[in-house]
């Protein structure tokens, strides 16, 4: 169930009104939890079992360590197990094939055979992210910086909270906790409010970012098979088109699912922060990572960059703390050498931007867009390549020096950059005169610009959809 | 892709951005602004949709394609064949050109021919082929089959909430495919309130522009694939026997939307500039379905030319390894029914009338 399927409409159309016909902060939470379970059962029962344990150990580690004394062993012994575990189960769901395919690659360089074959295991979907929550909750109460919930059931909706459950964004259980506890009433600004994020999200995902695959996947070929593509083939302007494709799609796509999350989670009373500001408008390469996936970057500065030293250090440990940082960042997106070289170039430019400019933006805002954005649309191909041979073809083709084939994909996507420039614009503010426009705001033009948009959409939206890029990390 | 998907996504970026909280106002005025707003907009996308040409592609687009490629090249008089999968399996147009050419007929033949196809949808693409290739065919060969004519929503039985199965149901079709069920062209109570459903959701879809721009293309630019699917070895799990008796002779008249469509086309086509139409069925193994289009050429049809399988001949011709299954033909079995269909057509006279 995704949200652009028409099944999830009903069921968001059932937990919706069901919610907000409950009366009682206890029932409706319950309803919640259990609407949860049935969303991510939806997907592959199974592994309700394993979200299951996430949650609690998760509770059980908060539990004791908020009873030790703070700074104490216990309260660390408890904080090094609760995150031991929760890395325990990414690490044999997500990570385990891949270490093992690695570890047996170089030994069979150095001539010995291991003997043991792979294991094709099934990818919880979700996992980083529910994970990701988990170790929020233990630090945070290990810290001291939020009270341990007693209950299971809270614990609980919040690592399974549906809307964000599977793709994000990482909310933070100081965030997310007190907001259970609010009593909701509903009201009109609640549902329009929630209807302009999902709106927004529904317009990126589906009517943009779904209709991109076809210039993508013919060219990388399918994210989930290997070695199905034939990158000879195609010309060098048509490998430089589908990566911009593909630069746009898993920004539409992600942040698409994101806004539907805030939009769905707003319906029942919840806030959860934005996770994407617009970042292929940002002139540096350390303003792109305060605008993409905002949800993890700070995730990681906060968990990872700052507890490592951050930059309190010297600037050679600020560095190595932001290669880490990134590299580890690289990782948690997929199990392969291609996302851990994709987190190093990251690690790698963060830090030379850091050693060179110091902060400021010192070749200008135009130039800096241009090289910031060059190079994240570069570092895309090793991101969406199925192998660093394949990366290299294509980047090859980025000079001009790579003979070619005569495949070619339409030129019409170019037109990508102008509509992704219209949507950071209109995001950042711009077209005022639409923002504060009285006019629009008068019911009659409101409900005629909702119906113009849906018939937009309905055009739009794929026969075919595509899962969210995200769902497989 | 056409460029009308970045217009149309630029225009909805601009309106989702646009959207704010509404003051309150009626209820009334608001659902009626909604619709106004929706309908419009469906109206607006469908027509520039239709003045760049742009469909939902499907393989009939493709079929269509490799016919216009076919007579673009040839001056020759122009037959077109429109049918199902009997005729996507069963009449070979190479064949059937040669065999025409070989008898000093000059006649090029293309099939429009696919799986499931009612007659609503064949002729949806038979105005497609005149419209992209600029030619109105001499003959047009009609299939005609029981299935078809007596379930109007054929298509429901095969594929639901697809691409084809959206992009069928215009409004014309869909009021033709209501006009068939409410005489009863479906499969008991539950099938006609099945159809009925189906058909009102895939008619909105439609209306709506469901996928148009998004998954839609220029037709003209659809890759063409040749429509004749040659099949050389007998289907899994096909069991069959020949049967060469046959149902007692009737004549029969088609379900009443059927027999005004086929009125109707008939005009149309005639008007149109082509010289003559013609029904046809190829060979399949049901005693019952040979009987019913022989009925049909003897009573609703016996104005036209009208070529039944149902011929002892043949049908003993056929009795070997010809069969993909009960209903389709191997590329063997195509040979020998396109050859003894090439003299039926010379021996009607047809050829000759039409010139």
């Amino acid at each position: 169930m995704i949200f652009t399927d028409v099944i999830f409409f009903v069921f968001l159309a059932i937990v919706f009104s069901t919610y907000w016909l409950l009366r009682g902060k206890e029932a409706r939470l319950n309803l919640l939890l259990g609407a949860s379970v049935v969303f991510y059962g939806w997907w592959d029962w199974r592994f309700l079992g394993l979200i299951g344990f996430v949650i609690l150990i998760s509770w059980l580690v908060a539990g004791f360590a908020a009873k030790r004394a703070p700074g104490g062993a216990l309260r660390r012994l408890a904080l090094i197990v609760g995150i031991s575990a929760n890395l325990a189960v990414i690490a044999t769901f997500k990570y385990f094939g891949f270490f093992a395919d690695s570890a047996r690659e170089m030994l069979s360089t150095i001539g010995l055979d291991p003997g043991w074959t792979a294991l094709n295991i099934l990818l919880p979907v979700g996992i980083s992210f529910y994970v990701f929550q988990a170790i929020s909750y233990i630090v945070d109460v290990a810290r001291g910086d939020l009270a341990p919930e007693s209950r299971l059931r809270r614990v609980a909706l919040y690592i399974a909270f549906f809307p964000q459950l599977v793709a994000g964004p990482i909310v933070r259980a100081a965030s997310f906790f007190p907001q259970m506890e609010r009593v909701k009433s509903f009201s009109s600004t609640l549902v329009f409010a929630g209807l302009r994020a999902f709106a927004l999200g529904f317009a990126y995902k589906a009517g943009i970012a779904d209709n991109l695959a076809q210039f993508v996947d013919p060219v990388f070929g399918d994210a989930q098979v290997a070695g199905d593509t034939d990158l000879a083939a195609w010309s060098n302007l048509a490998l430089v088109s589908a990566t911009l494709a593909f630069g746009a799609l898993i920004y539409f796509d992600f942040a698409g699912y994101s806004l539907m999350a805030i939009g769905v989670a707003r319906w029942f009373g919840f806030y959860i922060p934005k996770n994407f500001d617009h970042p292929y408008a940002s002139p540096a390469i350390d303003d792109f990572w305060r605008r993409w996936h905002i949800s993890l970057s700070s995730w990681l500065r906060d968990y990872l960059y700052i507890p490592l030293g951050g930059n309190r250090l010297s600037a050679g440990k600020t560095y190595r703390n932001l290669m880490v940082t990134m590299v580890l960042g690289g990782l948690w997106h997929g199990a392969a050498w291609t996302f851990v070289a994709w987190g190093a170039m990251h690690g790698a430019a963060l830090a030379f931007h850091r050693a060179v400019f110091k902060g400021r933006a010192a070749i200008g805002v135009l130039y800096g867009l241009i090289a910031t954005q060059v190079f994240v649309l570069l570092t895309w191909v090793p991101f969406r390549a199925e192998s660093f041979a394949d990366t290299l073809v294509i980047w090859s083709a980025f000079t001009g020096l790579r003979n070619g084939g005569s495949a070619e994909i339409s030129t019409w996507v170019w037109l990508l950059v102008p509509l992704i420039a219209l949507d950071a614009m209109l995001g950042k503010g711009g077209l005022k005169a639409l923002k504060t426009s009285r006019i629009l705001r008068q019911p009659v033009f409101y409900w005629a610009g909702l119906g113009v948009l849906s018939g937009i959409m309905l055009a739009l939206y794929p026969l075919e959809a595509s899962p969210f890029v995200y769902f497989q990390f | 892709m056409h460029w009308s998907f970045f217009a149309v996504a630029a225009l909805g970026l601009l309106l989702a951005h646009g959207l704010r909280l509404p003051r309150a106002g009626s209820r009334v005025l608001s659902a009626s602004a909604f619709i106004a707003g929706l309908l419009t907009t469906a109206f607006l996308i469908k027509s520039l949709a239709a003045a760049n040409g742009i469909g939902r592609t499907t393989d009939f687009d493709r079929f269509v394609n490799a016919a216009v490629a076919e007579v673009s090249q040839d001056y020759a008089p122009i037959i077109v064949f429109t049918g199902a999968s009997y005729s996507r399996n069963g009449i070979d147009p190479e064949r059937l050109t040669l065999a025409l050419r070989e008898r000093g007929y000059p006649h090029r033949v293309v099939s429009l021919s696919i799986e499931a196809a009612s007659i609503l949808e064949r002729d949806q693409h038979l105005q497609q082929f005149i419209e992209l290739s600029g030619k109105v065919p001499d003959l047009v060969f009609v299939e005609v089959a029981e299935d078809f004519d007596h379930r109007a929503a054929y298509m429901f039985g095969n594929s639901k909430f697809s691409m084809r199965a959206i992009e069928q149901f215009d409004l014309a079709a869909s009021a033709w495919t209501g006009f068939g069920i409410l005489g009863g062209a479906c499969q008991g109570l539950k099938g006609c309130v099945l159809d009925a459903g189906y058909l009102g959701l895939h008619t909105a879809l439609n209306v709506l522009n469901v996928g148009l721009i998004g998954s839609g293309e220029r037709s003209a630019s659809v890759t063409a694939v040749p429509a004749y699917d040659p099949q050389s070895e007998p289907r899994e799990d096909s069991e069959h026997t020949l049967s060469l008796t046959s149902a007692p002779a009737s004549i029969y008249q088609g379900p009443q939307w059927v027999r005004s469509f086929r009125y109707q086309q008939q005009n149309r086509l005639l008007a149109q500039g082509a010289r003559a139409i013609a029904y046809y069925q190829p060979p399949t193994l049901d005693p019952d379905a040979r009987a019913y289009i022989d009925g049909l050429c003897e009573g609703e049809l016996f104005a036209f030319d009208c070529f039944s399988p149902n011929d002892p001949k043949l049908m003993a011709r056929l009795n070997g390894d010809y069969w993909f299954d009960s209903s389709h033909l191997l590329d063997g079995g195509t040979a020998i029914y396109n050859l003894w269909l090439v003299e039926e057509i010379i021996a009607s006279g047809m050829l000759e009338r039409s010139q």
